[in-house]
């Protein structure tokens, strides 16, 4: 049986949404929160497989519960669940250990067929994201910004190829008939690049942390 | 320690170069003076009898003593050989033929007499040049042309008595200043009167001239020290050139109040002060003044008049020479370091200074030897006005040097003024950058405040109301309310797009909206690496456009296929979307349907100055093709 964080401040949306996570993870327990502190609580008290987290939240943002679900529950899959569809927004989400994206005004057949293609390991990438991500590795591979010790993460030929293909606007699906390459096989890519950039940025924030005394065992 | 090092090497070898310079001297100009016969005591030269011999007793008589012996002397007679310990008076008695009435003024001209003469004719007193006892008036330097008058000639032998009031050659600093006669001439008044005025000329006229001239440059060169204290060779050379002047004052002067030993005991002073200001000038000049050499030089102002006096009025003369040849030798030795510096540093002002110092040094050294009795003193004293000439030519290039040095200031100062100005030119730019960037940060915030509110609000609601309205139409249009909300945010960003981006974020958008609804999308645009840029409003413009074109594709049309077409030309980008569904119903006025949005597409091109033209027709399809300026 799936286990489901909800958290969502809106009671409307939260109820459609465990509607939808129900209609995708049919015999899935939700436990729903409405703020970051409540759903700390239940991320430290309970293990989720998924979990559909809102960015905007009265007492915060729920990149840190993203986060806290990355350090604690590395299985689980988070997916912020979000009205902003800006790079600014997602890119820490992603960041934070994110496993895709889902924009929360979409009609319920896409948002349905969205959160089944994450769960089933093929998390969406937007041409601005993929900008992002590029720009992000690029400037990690510079030896000058980047500090010695710093595990040095990179992207393959392959997954660079992936993510310039989306940068200028094709689907995944085109993309993969572009490389001739399955779907399967585009998607893989995808998580892969979604993984290193959760590594690099995890390291990254954690030498950073070292480098101010924050870092605490 | 190096330059040190240098120097003194400079030095040797400077020593070396002089002794060789002054033994050449010597063979070349020492030996053809020296080898005479005794001339006759008469000698014809057209009008003119030149005397060279006379019969000279020393005495303070006032008439030839003729009861006493006298010697037989020839003229000219210089008492540093014929008498070098007794000072004056020394009668001379010269005897010459005239005729009895001559047609002419007859005069007798005498070319140095030192220090004074008083002149008797046939026993009357015809001439004084001064004052015969302390202090005696000094005419060493100046010829003597005395009237012989008519009366007192006799015809035939005519008797012509000098008494000359002199020193011995040690009371004196130099060979110049000790008593002696020179030869007498006697002839036509007019002959010698021209004789006299030349020699005059070059002896005393033209050292005045030079030393009012050289008085004047000093002066000037001195004031332009004194305002420039970081030129101190400025203020070195003028003193130097005005103590050299206060020097020649005893050339010129022949009446001074004070007795010879202390004439000449200021004037060795005097040398010292002027060697010691020219080794400053010079090596200031070269940038290479040392304290110790400067307390050296004052030493040696003070030792001068103090040996002097040490020494006693007997031994004069020779102690100011060793002076003076230390003095030449330290004179000497500094230019040579001096152009040793210059030709390191500043080639291009060596070769004047080199030739100017060589002749400086030349005629030091040749001063020297006739005061060392190895040369016949030169008449007209060359040093007299050479000296001062070099000063000139000295003077001058320090003038130039010093406008040259106004011009580079002029030059700098312009430079700097361009530099400031451009400094200004800079901060202003970058405060005008950071005020930018302070006004954009504002901005910025602002922006995202009001994007904040946008979302957790309106956003919230619309949000709601998509997710709880029964009616699909209400829902589909606050969804679309929401996203052109969210349009809106982003365009309030004001920052320019590439164009690249922009074509993928409505590649994506397109082929996905597209692709949801079932219709084959055919998007093309540039692949070529783009570097135009797209404006926030044309960006957000744009896609309003193209999402409703492509709504109305997906909603209206009934097409299978959607070709999308973007092409960027020099100033604009068009774009094409070509449905092949069946077109746009015409309403009973011709017009397209105004349900289909063609209206506000229409018009939002039109308030980006660009153009969206329609071209439907029932069964043939609509293209629509928006033309915009980049």
């Amino acid at each position: 049986m799936n286990k489901i964080l909800l958290l969502e401040d809106l009671p409307e949306i939260r109820s459609w949404l465990k509607a939808l996570a129900l209609q995708v993870f049919p015999n899935a327990q939700v436990s729903e929160a409405a703020r970051v502190h409540d759903a700390l609580a239940l991320v430290s008290a309970e293990r989720f497989e998924v979990a559909l987290i809102d960015l905007g939240l009265p007492d915060g943002s729920g990149v840190d519960v993203v986060a806290a679900l990355r350090e604690n529950q590395p299985e689980a899959q988070s997916v912020v669940v979000t009205i902003h569809d800006d790079d600014d927004h997602l890119f820490p989400a992603l960041q934070a250990g994110a496993f895709g994206y889902l924009l929360k005004e979409q009609p319920r057949e896409h948002f349905v067929e969205q959160l089944q293609r994450i769960s089933q390991g093929e998390p969406p990438l937007s041409p601005s994201i993929a900008r992002r991500v590029i720009a992000y590795f690029a400037a990690q591979n510079k030896p000058q910004e980047r500090p010695q010790a710093l595990p040095h993460v990179s992207l393959t030929d392959r997954e660079n190829e992936v993510l310039l293909w989306v940068a200028k606007g094709f689907t995944l699906p085109e993309i993969g008939v572009q490389l001739n390459l399955s779907r399967h096989t585009i998607a893989d890519y995808v998580k892969q690049i979604y993984r290193k950039l959760n590594v690099s940025s995890r390291a990254e924030a954690a030498l950073e942390a070292q480098r101010l005394g924050l870092f605490r065992r | 320690m190096r330059s040190r090092l240098r120097s003194d090497y400079a030095f040797s070898r400077l020593a070396v170069l002089l002794r060789g310079l002054l033994v050449f001297a010597l063979m070349a100009l020492c030996l053809p003076c020296r080898a005479q016969a005794d001339p006759p005591p008469v000698l014809f030269e057209g009008e003119l009898r030149i005397l060279t011999s006379a019969l000279a007793v020393p005495g303070p008589e006032l008439e030839y003593p003729a009861d006493r012996p006298a010697t037989k002397v020839r003229l000219p007679d210089d008492w540093w050989v014929s008498r070098p310990k007794a000072d004056g008076p020394v009668w001379y008695r010269l005897t010459f033929d005239a005729p009895a009435q001559p047609d002419r003024l007859l005069a007798a001209y005498i070319e140095r007499v030192c220090s004074n003469a008083e002149i008797h004719l046939n026993g009357r007193i015809i001439y004084s040049g001064g004052r015969m006892t302390e202090p005696v008036t000094r005419n060493c330097h100046y010829p003597q042309l005395v009237s012989l008058p008519a009366g007192l000639l006799h015809d035939g032998e005519n008797v012509l008595d000098i008494k000359v009031m002199g020193y011995a050659l040690q009371k004196v600093s130099t060979r110049q200043r000790s008593g002696g006669l020179s030869v007498v001439k006697v002839g036509p008044q007019a002959v010698l009167e021209a004789e006299y005025a030349s020699d005059r000329f070059w002896s005393l006229t033209m050292v005045e001239v030079i030393t009012v001239a050289t008085t004047m440059l000093g002066l000037l060169v001195l004031c332009l020290g004194w305002l420039n204290p970081r030129e101190p060779h400025l203020l070195w050379f003028g003193l130097m050139t005005l103590m050299w002047n206060v020097m020649s004052v005893r050339i010129l002067a022949r009446d001074l109040p004070l007795d010879n030993g202390t004439v000449e005991l200021l004037l060795g002073a005097g040398w010292a002060a002027v060697t010691a200001l020219s080794v400053q000038f010079l090596l200031s000049h070269a940038n290479l003044r040392s304290r110790t050499i400067e307390i050296c030089l004052m030493l040696q102002c003070a030792l001068v008049p103090m040996t002097l006096v040490l020494a006693g009025p007997h031994r004069l003369f020779v102690v100011m020479s060793a002076w003076q040849l230390l003095m030449v030798c330290e004179v000497i030795a500094t230019m040579g370091l001096y152009l040793f510096a210059v030709w390191h540093h500043r080639k291009e002002e060596f070769w004047l200074m080199a030739v100017t110092l060589f002749g400086l040094g030349a005629l030091l050294v040749l001063e020297r030897a006739v005061q060392h009795d190895l040369l016949d003193p030169l008449r007209p004293n060359l040093a007299h006005f050479a000296m001062p000439a070099v000063f000139l030519v000295l003077g001058t290039r320090q003038l130039r040097s010093f406008s040259r040095a106004l011009q580079d200031a002029e030059a700098a100062r312009n430079s700097l003024e361009s530099r400031v100005a451009e400094a200004t030119a800079e901060m202003e730019r970058n405060y005008a950058q950071m005020a930018e960037l302070r006004v954009e940060q504002v901005t910025e915030k602002e922006r995202k405040r009001i994007a904040g509110d946008l979302h957790d609000d309106l956003g919230a609601k619309l949000l709601t109301i998509v997710h709880t309205s029964e009616s699909e139409r209400i829902s589909s249009l606050a969804r679309e309310a929401l996203e052109e909300m969210r349009l809106s945010v982003k365009g309030l960003t004001g920052k320019p797009l590439p164009v690249a981006d922009a074509l993928a974020d409505w590649r994506a958008e397109t082929v996905l909206r597209l692709g949801q609804a079932g219709v084959e999308a055919d998007w093309r645009s540039p692949t070529e690496d783009l570097t135009q840029q797209l404006s926030a409003r044309a960006f957000v413009q744009t896609t309003r456009i193209l999402r409703e074109a492509i709504s109305n594709v997906i909603k209206h049309s009934g097409a299978s296929h959607c070709k999308v077409r973007c092409t960027l030309g020099e100033s604009d980008f068009v774009l094409v979307v070509q449905d092949n569904g069946k077109g746009i119903p015409m309403e009973l006025d011709g017009k397209l349907d105004r349900g289909h949005g063609m209206a506000s597409m229409k018009h939002r091109a039109k308030q980006m100055q660009g153009q969206c033209l329609v071209e439907s027709g029932p069964g043939y399809g609509t293209v629509i093709r928006l033309t915009l300026p980049l």
